[in-house]
């Protein structure tokens, strides 16, 4: 056996002992509550590649991807149902146009790799839902972010809500607008409309509402994200920029919640 | 049948035992992680002690111009302990914070505001009407009471104000109503409602946890959110360091920050 065999077999040795130990860790988390529906706030993309040195536009938030996909797979194995990523803001439009560009590139990339996955039967148990203004997003990536909701749309497990061209106030627009419509569609009834009726035309009604909200980068905002949803949310921030997003973060953020779960549920209740 | 039934008995003490173990593990982490948010309060405690008493000078002078509202969040409990609020009102006014919005969830506060504007030197309610009189040289804070109703249940007023409008309107029969709503309207219709009247810059959150408990959403977008802790166990000097820090941030996009206390 040659020395690049056996680094090979050593690295996935360690890989598998690595994997043993967070199963382990989850295991033990599992004991306390977890979170029904985990948000992220995807901060730091561009700080890391400044950080890094790294070259190109996009390089920032291709090892953001990466940070995703790991995340995903932390979430999924501790059997969170629901997280919503916030991919694309609404206010990100207001970028240099080159750098948009690159975003939406990359995106359309990604939700590519990502069908010819759910095609492969790699993303069995995650179903991924777009959410957002999508008529604002170039069609081939509307029409591949549709084809993407469609293949998984029988997936059990995890349901993942991408935030494409979101924003709060976008949102509540647009659901303001939709329930207005529907009301005067709708011959029947008063004409005046509930929370209820406004709620059910939000762009995130799919999934419920959050019970953690995760911000990366160390800023102490919600920039413009849930924050009709997020009343009864516990809203953790870290300084780790979202590439460095990592498992012990994850395993942090669960223990606050953990802690603070009694107080949120009451707080709820007498809501 | 008779080798199954020990194995099985076997089997399931084994796995109670995994469990118990698990569960003691579990609890062996919390404590300490309880352990580290002791230690880390202690540090806070000090380091706030320090600063009140003026010994780190860059805390002694803030540059307000940035922080043209700030809005703290009481919980519901700590709501019914009106001193506490009544005092930290007296400490922004102080610090020299002009504006202030008030919340709490269930809207206690609103029921109290009468007793806490007569309280607290300089107050008057926003929207100032006036009335007051004022001794020269007194810090003056306007205070708005604000409580959950004024979050959803105010859009959805501002949402029927706009659906009045348009039904009123003469409109094509496949009109989408992307004229009527839109975010400078609803802006308008919350405006009428009177809640897009102040958007706070810091929103300090006193409390046992991080949230914003319902804080009118549209309100809350750029907000810069800061967890204070307990309202019980308050400090002037974390108090000071909380607004010191927000007017050293940097936003990208947006206006305003939020200071989030919990109680």
């Amino acid at each position: 056996m040659n020395t690049r065999d056996e680094v090979g077999e050593f690295t996935q040795i360690f890989i598998a002992l690595m994997g043993l130990m967070r199963r382990f860790i989850f295991r033990i988390l599992c004991v306390g509550p977890i979170p029904n529906h985990i948000s992220f706030i995807m901060d730091g993309n561009r700080r890391f590649a400044k950080k890094h040195k790294l070259k190109g536009l996009d390089a920032g938030h291709r090892a953001g991807f990466v940070s995703v996909t790991y995340i995903l797979q932390y979430c999924k194995e501790i059997g969170v149902p629901y997280v919503t990523i916030y991919a694309f803001a609404v206010d990100n439009f207001r970028r240099e146009a080159q750098e948009v560009k690159c975003m939406m590139d990359l995106m359309l990339e990604k939700v590519e790799l990502s069908i010819d996955q759910a095609n492969s039967g790699y993303l069995k148990g995650v179903r991924v839902i777009f959410a957002g203004d999508m008529n604002s997003i170039n069609e081939p990536l509307r029409v591949a972010a549709q084809r993407l909701m469609e293949v998984t749309k029988d997936n059990r497990g995890l349901t993942v809500v991408v935030c494409v061209a979101y924003s709060t106030s976008h949102e509540i627009v647009h659901a303001v607008r939709e329930s207005c419509l529907r009301k005067c569609d709708n011959g029947d009834g008063p004409l005046v409309l509930e929370v209820s009726d406004v709620e059910e035309c939000m762009y995130t009604t799919i999934a419920p509402d959050p019970d953690l909200l995760i911000r990366t980068g160390g800023r102490n905002r919600l920039s413009n994200f849930m924050t009709w949803q997020t009343s009864g949310s516990l809203l953790h921030t870290t300084a780790a920029l979202w590439p460095e997003l990592g498992l012990w973060h994850m395993v942090w953020a669960i223990l606050k919640f953990q802690r603070m779960q009694n107080y949120l549920q009451k707080k709820q209740k007498l809501d | 049948m008779d080798m199954n039934e020990p194995m099985l008995l076997l089997s399931s003490w084994v796995g109670q035992i995994g469990d118990v173990g698990l569960d003691l593990l579990w609890r062996f982490i919390h404590l300490v992680v309880s352990l580290c948010h002791v230690v880390s309060g202690i540090f806070e405690a000090i380091e706030s002690y320090v600063i009140s008493l003026g010994l780190i000078q860059k805390y002694n002078s803030i540059d307000f111009e940035k922080l043209r509202c700030l809005a703290v969040v009481v919980d519901i409990e700590v709501a019914r302990d009106i001193s506490k609020v009544i005092e930290l009102l007296q400490w922004l006014a102080t610090i020299g914070v002009k504006q202030v919005g008030l919340f709490d969830s269930q809207g206690l506060l609103k029921k109290s505001k009468d007793m806490i504007l007569e309280i607290v030197p300089g107050s008057v309610l926003l929207p100032d009407t006036g009335e007051k009189n004022f001794s020269p040289g007194q810090n003056r804070i306007a205070i708005e009471f604000i409580s959950s109703s004024d979050n959803k249940e105010a859009v959805v007023k501002a949402a029927n104000i706009l659906l009045e409008k348009y039904l009123k309107s003469s409109h094509p029969e496949n009109d989408k109503g992307e004229d009527f709503f839109t975010e400078s309207h609803l802006n308008e219709a919350l405006t009428v409602v009177g809640d897009n009247v102040h958007v706070p810059d810091l929103l300090l959150v006193y409390g046992p946890v991080r949230s914003h408990l319902g804080f009118p959403a549209w309100r809350l977008r750029y907000a810069e959110i800061v967890h204070m802790g307990s309202l019980k166990y308050m400090r002037y000097g974390s108090l000071l360091k909380a607004i010191y820090k927000f007017t050293g941030v940097r936003q990208n996009y947006g206006k305003s920050f939020i200071f989030h206390y919990y109680t």
